[in-house]
């Protein structure tokens, strides 16, 4: 294996250090982080998250760099033949993942009012089935819960003796189906529809239950992670804003990418990639609003519009400082040109749609079985249940597609902390001295399974400075915030890569974040190109997203 | 002699884009509608769909549950679900023509530029928006080098649109 090396020093371009603002940005984040600590208070402060610090403690690095931490390829978001629009028994998704690689899979069927009545339990026999089968492969039960008021999130937990108990509480409780369905449906009709303003309360004592149950030692950790958030527009940013604040050991992220990538394949289902083709409905949040310029309810490079807009939403909770971390997914329902059809089962009355029937020939669909083309990849001490679901909360996170890279592995050191932090860690610096960046990237060594070894064309260097919380809690830019240095990756590069980067005289806080890509389909300025409906060949258009790095001023 | 009215249903009519537009329109018959758009009216925690129109005829004193009052025109922000000209409107059409041949003052691509001999892919379904009082039709790249209406008439809905 040979080793390319491009080195880069470079003093900062950083456009931040905006010289008419003179607001002690770090003190202002230090309050930030304060008030998230009194919600943190007495979680047993999850060691190698990115909660706070108390304002007067000691300053301690979050996610320091040089532990041993591997990164494990998984898929939170996956479909059975529990969902009345999925089909696969979950020996079949399970057994698929681990054909593509994946070390942890979470099952995720839809919630409602029949999952809730009988598939929780239905799955869980299942679940432990699949876990005896495939020993090394980490099986999660989880649930794809209607967040009240909004769209669709993953929860899930580890094993363990209270976990279906949980889950099925918090379905019954809190599921967005149950809490519109009508009462004589065996709902609850407490709110007017799933995605319906007056759920969002729900949403919010939904979250705090879930901390409740990690406080009160029920399960050891529990998460939540929003996904496909821009599809309808039913995710607005206070919303967002809100679940982070209300469960900060729990609501940890988003779907950076949705599933359902090979559903713009002009050969196959000729949707919308990731089935974006929506738009606003009467529960959309008004600011996503189509434009010349854009279109929120597209995917751009496949990812979704909230991650891949450089100063879009994102990056407005990064640059209060807020933790907020993407992934990539399959959403898994019904996989491009498997043979399987669904069973004939009545999901409504009995929670499954039966064995999955094999027609014998391949079917058009809009998925990928899990592990073939998105990956997110966690960095963990072990492969454990709990030390992945604490990678994830730790936000040592990469969203991957189509193999792009292997690994990324980010180290940012400072005068005030030599050993440096990693990705979705936070250090600190002394007003005026020097940040340095150093990005490890192991490219792809084989080929993916769209059948050629992907090639990374570059990588972006983005961030911007953190200026605390914003008093709209529906902010939804950050003005700030761009692409701060380009690396081009030769064409002859194999192995791994460096490439080093310093902030020279850093005067105010900031975070920094990068992203990838194998630089088919780019815009003028490098971003990624919003993908065109029927006909949008993800193979073609391959990125990495991975997680930031907050730094202090001291 | 026509004039606007206004409803906000007390019936949902659901999130399926021609489904819901079908059902409004349905529920103004027997009017002669010349002219209807929907607005989301934020009035309440739970927002509702409403519906402003022009019409001809004796006016109904209620509409999907919703009761019937006297507008002075169309919301400044509507999603036109019927214009004159539409009708004619259900192939693929060049740009120039859908403007010529219709309602619509203007057609606007996201992120690219529109000239008149584009042809644009109506697949029957319009709902062009009222943007400083102007009917604007957004449309997007598509497949085959046309362009596309950025609204589909039955977007896909994962697990019917819970
Ligand atoms: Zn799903
Ligand atoms: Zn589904």
């Amino acid at each position: 294996m040979s080793h390319d090396h491009d080195h880069h020093h470079e003093p900062v371009e950083g456009s931040w250090r905006d010289g008419e603002d003179d607001r002690p940005l770090s003190v202002a984040r230090r309050r930030f982080l304060a008030g998230l600590g009194i919600a943190v208070a007495g979680t047993a402060a999850p060691a190698g998250t990115a909660a706070a610090h108390e304002p007067d403690a000691p300053r301690r690095p979050v996610n320091p760099w040089g532990s041993r931490d591997r990164w494990y390829g998984g898929d939170h978001h996956i479909h059975t033949k529990y969902s009345p629009d999925g089909q696969y028994e979950v020996a079949q998704q399970v057994a698929k993942a681990r054909e593509h690689g994946l070390d942890w899979v979470v099952i995720t069927d839809h919630g409602g009012v029949a999952h809730q009545k009988f598939s929780v339990d239905l799955v869980a026999p299942d679940i432990e089935k699949a876990r005896a089968e495939h020993r090394g492969t980490l099986v999660y039960q989880g649930l794809e819960w209607n967040i009240p008021g909004a769209e669709h999130a993953t929860v899930f937990l580890p094993p363990g003796r209270s976990a279906v108990d949980i889950l099925r509480a918090f379905e019954a409780a809190y599921d967005g189906g149950v809490l519109s369905a009508p009462v004589d449906r065996s709902g609850k009709g407490l709110i007017a529809r799933a995605t319906s303003a007056d759920g969002e309360p729900y949403a919010l004592a939904a979250l705090r239950y879930l901390e409740a149950q990690v406080l009160s030692g029920r399960t050891e950790i529990a998460l939540m992670f929003a996904n496909h958030p821009a599809r309808r527009g039913v995710d607005s940013p206070h919303e967002i804003r809100g679940w982070r604040d209300a469960a900060p050991g729990v609501a940890v992220g988003m779907e950076g990418a949705p599933g359902h990538q090979a559903a713009g394949l002009k050969s196959g289902r000729a949707g919308a990639r990731g089935f974006y083709e929506a738009s606003p409905n009467q529960d959309s949040f008004p600011g996503y609003a189509p434009t010349a310029a854009e279109n929120p309810y597209r995917t751009y490079g496949g990812f979704d519009w909230m991650t891949a807009k450089v100063g879009g939403l994102w990056d407005s909770l990064l640059a209060e400082g807020r933790p907020w971390w993407v992934t990539a997914t399959s959403d898994s329902h019904q996989n491009h040109l498997d043979t399987h059809t669904p069973g004939t089962g009545d999901h409504n009355s009995t929670g499954t749609r039966g064995a999955p029937v094999d027609t014998g020939k391949p079917q058009v669909y809009g998925d990928y079985w899990p592990g073939v083309y998105s990956s997110t990849l966690v960095g963990a001490g072990s492969r454990s249940y709990v030390d992945v679901m604490r990678g994830l909360r730790a936000g040592k996170v990469l969203a991957v597609h189509g193999r792009l890279v292997d690994g990324v592995d980010v180290r940012v050191r400072s005068d005030l902390d030599g050993r440096g932090v990693t990705t979705g860690g936070r250090t600190f610096v002394t007003r005026g001295r020097d940040v340095e960046v150093t990005i490890e990237v192991r490219l792809a060594r084989r080929p993916n399974f769209g059948g050629e070894i992907p090639r990374l064309a570059k990588v972006d260097l983005i961030g911007g400075p953190v200026t605390g919380p914003v008093a709209d809690r529906d902010t939804l830019s950050a003005p700030h915030t761009e692409v701060l240095k380009t690396f081009e990756v030769a064409r002859t590069a194999r192995g791994a890569i460096r490439f080093t980067h310093t902030f020279r005289n850093v005067e105010n806080a900031f975070y920094l974040r990068l992203r990838g890509s194998d630089g088919n389909r780019l815009t003028s300025d490098g971003g990624p190109v919003m993908d065109v409906v029927g006909d949008a060949d993800p193979w073609t258009d391959l990125w990495f997203y991975a997680n930031p790095i907050f730094i202090d001023v001291v | 002699m026509s004039r606007w009215l206004h409803a906000v249903p007390e019936t949902d009519p659901g999130h399926r884009a021609a489904h819901t537009d079908a059902l409004l329109l349905a529920a103004l018959a027997p009017l002669a509608v010349e002219s209807a758009f929907t607005h989301v009216d934020r009035t309440t925690v739970v927002s509702r769909l409403a519906l402003t129109a022009l019409v001809t005829g004796e006016a109904p004193t209620t509409v999907l549950g919703g009761r019937v009052v006297e507008a002075a025109g169309p919301p400044p922000d509507g999603r036109c679900i019927r214009f004159p000209g539409q009708d004619s409107l259900t192939g693929v059409h060049t740009a120039e023509a859908i403007v010529t041949g219709s309602a619509i003052d203007e057609v606007v691509g996201v992120g690219t530029a529109v000239s008149p001999d584009d042809l644009v892919d109506t697949q029957g379904f319009l709902r062009p928006t009222l943007t400083n009082g102007r009917l604007v039709l957004l449309v997007e790249p598509a497949a085959g080098g046309v362009l596309r209406p950025i609204e589909s008439r039955d977007p896909h809905e994962c697990c019917g649109g819970h």
